[in-house]
């Protein structure tokens, strides 16, 4: 696969974002992934916009277009789509722990979790722990079959870690890259390697 | 068990409370709850010592050994009831219990002690083979999956003990130990190994906790409350946590296990039912239910079950409660001399004072509205705006300065941007765990998804009022209030003590002074919070941008601004305490409360 695939796919998932955070997840340094994107700028493939850059429509239909050639090996591998059939059991689980956290039942009804019962938020953050370690094997077995993957795990781990430390936002604040962020970039990204369709 | 030359186990009956630090949290509140008269289940306790022993040298010795086969003999006398044989079959939960909490130690295992012996006699003794089944079933999952590590398995509900085990061979290359005594053995070494799971390790590096402290391991029989008629499950909160209103509020379902209640497949009787059916029980919990909140300060969510007519308390700890419900209940302990009103402003946050007085739907405003559509209400709050059906548009027409309503089928990653531009969210399939859902309440984003395929595609370009909690899309611009917190009592009391101790005082913008004040909706950078310091230094006071925050009123204090003009004032005053007091002096005031 080309750098530039590579590069527009991040940007892809990220939408609308700077060099530095499509580096972090595609794995290539920030002066690379800013060199090709202006490169792809002045092939009308990316419009950008302040620092940040947005595919053109255009180049959203060729990227789609290129995944099936580009990951043809891992959408034949038995032991990759196995590994996702996995990976869709965790994150069942996954979207019900991240409504736990954000919402409360009280009296039968469901109300926005304002985070003033510190026992109950630590006893989630612990669950998040669990199906952490839980789908860890799951997500190693992904990056056995496209390498790039891990780099989900260590920001998942980092997530983590700060929530387990006591900075809570990194569950699942969708304007950093919490757990829940990038859980599902992670997830959007198998989805268009692996051509498989959400299940909402 | 005093008799050995280590005292590696102990019986927990009320009679002492022993130190923390030997017996772990979850120990030491059974035992303080013993000590108070209160009816536990009970238990014993394996020590932090023992821990320390295991992890010193990996020994597991036969002192240890014979000393929880005493703790388990202890349990069976005083429950009338056998370990692993018998008609009456003692379970057992098995949970770790560090003296401080921490992340990555072991979950809890339940009914430990059911094997198809077993399981028999429990079918027997309720009279119901498929619950006694599903008592085996979720051993078999905790286990696996707690003790063994053994991933995803899905055990079989149709299944039995012999295919499980199948499973279990396939996940891990062996099956469970055969003997009920073993099981517990392991369920203990389990807990001392999770001491040196990587997470807890890194937590206690993180906050500098010595590595030597150890888990110790509480073990406690299991009650069932769905042996007959007058065995029964439910929970009581010691006032109403919805609306702070002071007469115990609680559920209760006849015959059934706890995991039936929350589970929603029944509904559950009031508290009235318990009254009749088992009045002594009822008599008890109530007076229990006073004894839990004077002795821990607090409202108590209380979670118990009734075994053949005896009450069993089985946690109690501090309710979640509805924002209005959290403003009634300092107030009015406070007022009641339960706790100091320090105590009362540390249980208020920013954010219920913001949810309490969020903009919501003029009083009729619903009625008379033509619904455009409906769905399931994922964040509430309402939001008004016109409909667009594109992220770019969204994010393009809000920059503009309109009011947008999102509408999608579904959202993903890449609609973020969109939805942070948009007033309310709206979605045509997914339900309350959907991005959209989750992405709407992280932003605290007014929200409602799952109003059918095909229902949002036709409102693009209509002006709409979103009711994020009724799960409604209203035609046009409904009318909106902003709760007055001065015409609320409670809240102008608890402002007053909140300003007595604030050292920055809180302004509405039409009360504010304006001389010497910085208005950050005109400088550039305003709305980052990571400016504010620099952008306010040398200012008297400052409004607009980023201020009005949490992160805000921490920079203006740092700056030693005079004042902040924001609404609402209680949110702000209450967020400059927070920033005054360290969390640890909230902590040790909490901790004061409970135990005075």
């Amino acid at each position: 696969m080309s750098d530039m695939h590579l590069a527009l796919h991040g940007l892809a998932i990220k939408k609308h974002a700077s060099p530095k955070d499509i580096a972090e997840i595609v794995g290539m340094d920030a002066e690379r992934v800013a060199s090709l994107l202006a490169e792809a700028e002045s092939r009308g493939r990316v419009a950008r916009a302040g620092g940040k850059f947005m595919l053109t429509a255009p180049a959203q239909v060729a990227l789609r277009s290129e995944y099936s050639r580009v990951y043809a090996d891992q959408r034949s591998s038995s032991a990759m789509n196995a590994a996702y059939d996995d990976f869709e059991k965790v994150n069942i689980l996954l979207k019900q722990l991240i409504t736990d956290w954000q919402t409360m039942d009280i009296g039968g009804e469901r109300l926005p979790n304002d985070h003033s019962n510190k026992d109950r938020d630590e006893k989630i953050i612990g669950r998040l722990g669990d199906l952490h370690e839980r789908s860890e094997p799951i997500l190693k077995r992904m990056a056995a079959g496209l390498p790039r993957l891990g780099v989900y795990l260590e920001l998942l781990t980092v997530a983590l870690e700060k929530a387990e430390y006591g900075a809570i936002k990194w569950v699942s604040d969708a304007r950093i890259a919490s757990y829940h962020t990038v859980w599902f970039e992670m997830h959007e990204d198998l989805l268009r390697a692996l051509g498989r369709e959400r299940v909402e | 068990m005093g008799s050995h030359g280590h005292q590696w186990v102990i019986r927990l009956d009320g009679s002492v409370l022993p130190d923390r630090s030997l017996i772990g949290g979850k120990a030491w509140s059974v035992a303080r709850m013993m000590s108070l008269g209160l009816p536990v289940p009970p238990a014993f306790v394996v020590t932090t010592e023992a821990c320390k022993a295991f992890l010193a040298d990996g020994s597991f010795s036969a002192e240890l050994q014979a000393q929880i086969a005493d703790g388990m003999a202890d349990l069976e006398k005083r429950t009338g009831r056998s370990f692993g044989r018998g008609d009456r079959p003692l379970l057992v939960s098995v949970r770790s219990g560090a003296p401080v909490s921490m992340p990555g130690m072991m979950d809890t295992i339940l009914n430990l002690g059911i094997t198809p012996d077993t399981e028999m006699a429990l079918a027997v003794e309720c009279g119901d083979p498929a619950f006694a089944c599903d008592v085996h079933r979720r051993f078999f999952d905790l286990y696996a999956h707690i003790v063994l590590k053994a991933g995803v398995v899905d055990f079989a509900k149709d299944g039995n003990a012999e295919s499980w085990n199948g499973q279990v061979v396939v996940a891990t290359g062996s099956p469970l130990p055969v003997t009920a005594s073993e099981r517990l053995l392991a369920a203990v070494r389990a807990v001392f190994d999770s001491w040196n799971s990587r997470r807890a390790t890194r937590y206690r590096e993180h906050h500098g906790i010595p590595h030597d402290l150890g888990t110790a391991v509480t073990v406690q029989a299991m009650v069932f409350g769905n042996l007959d008629n007058r065995s029964g499950t439910g929970v009581l909160f010691s006032r109403n946590p919805s609306t702070g209103d002071l007469r115990p509020f609680g559920e209760y379902l006849a015959c059934a296990q706890g995991e039936d209640i929350v589970s929603g497949k029944f509904t559950p009787d009031t508290l009235e039912t318990m009254k009749t059916k088992v009045p002594a029980a009822y008599e008890l919990l109530m007076a229990s239910s006073v004894t839990l909140e004077r002795e821990n300060g607090d409202v108590q969510d209380i979670e118990f079950t009734v075994q053949n007519g005896e009450l069993f308390l089985l946690q109690s700890r501090s309710a979640k409660r509805a924002p209005a419900a959290a403003i009634r209940i300092a107030v009015d302990m406070a007022r009641e001399g339960a706790i100091s009103e320090e105590t009362a402003l540390d249980r208020i946050t920013p954010e219920q004072v913001r949810l309490i007085l969020a903009p919501r739907l003029a009083d009729g405003q619903s009625n008379n509205a033509k619904v455009l559509a409906s769905g399931e209400g994922a964040c509430p709050g309402v939001g008004r705006g016109i409909v667009v059906t594109s992220c770019n548009e969204a994010e393009a027409r809000a920059k503009a300065g309109e009011a947008v309503i999102l509408a999608r089928p579904t959202t993903s990653p890449e609609d973020v941007h969109g939805m942070l531009a948009a007033k309310a969210i709206i979605t045509e399939a997914g339900g309350s765990t959907s991005h959209a859902a989750v992405v709407s309440r992280a932003l605290g984003l007014p929200c409602v998804v799952g109003c059918g395929p095909g229902s949002l595609e036709s409102l693009s370009g209509r002006i709409v009022t979103v009711d994020g909690a009724l799960g409604r899309i209203f035609e046009g611009a409904l009318d909106v209030v902003i709760p007055d917190e001065t015409l609320d009592e409670r809240l102008t009391v608890l402002s007053q003590w909140a300003k007595a101790r604030s050292r920055l005082t809180i302004y509405r913008p039409s009360e504010a002074p304006l001389e010497n004040v910085i208005d950050l909706n005109t400088v550039e950078g305003g709305e980052d919070p990571n400016q504010l310091p620099h952008l306010i230094r040398g200012y008297r006071g400052a409004r607009g941008g980023a201020i009005a925050s949490d992160e805000g009123i921490r920079a203006a204090l740092q700056e030693k601004l005079e004042f902040v003009v924001g609404e609402p004032v209680l949110a702000l005053v209450i967020a400059a305490i927070r920033s005054q007091t360290t969390a640890a002096a909230r902590e040790v005031r909490a901790a004061e409360t409970a135990h005075s």
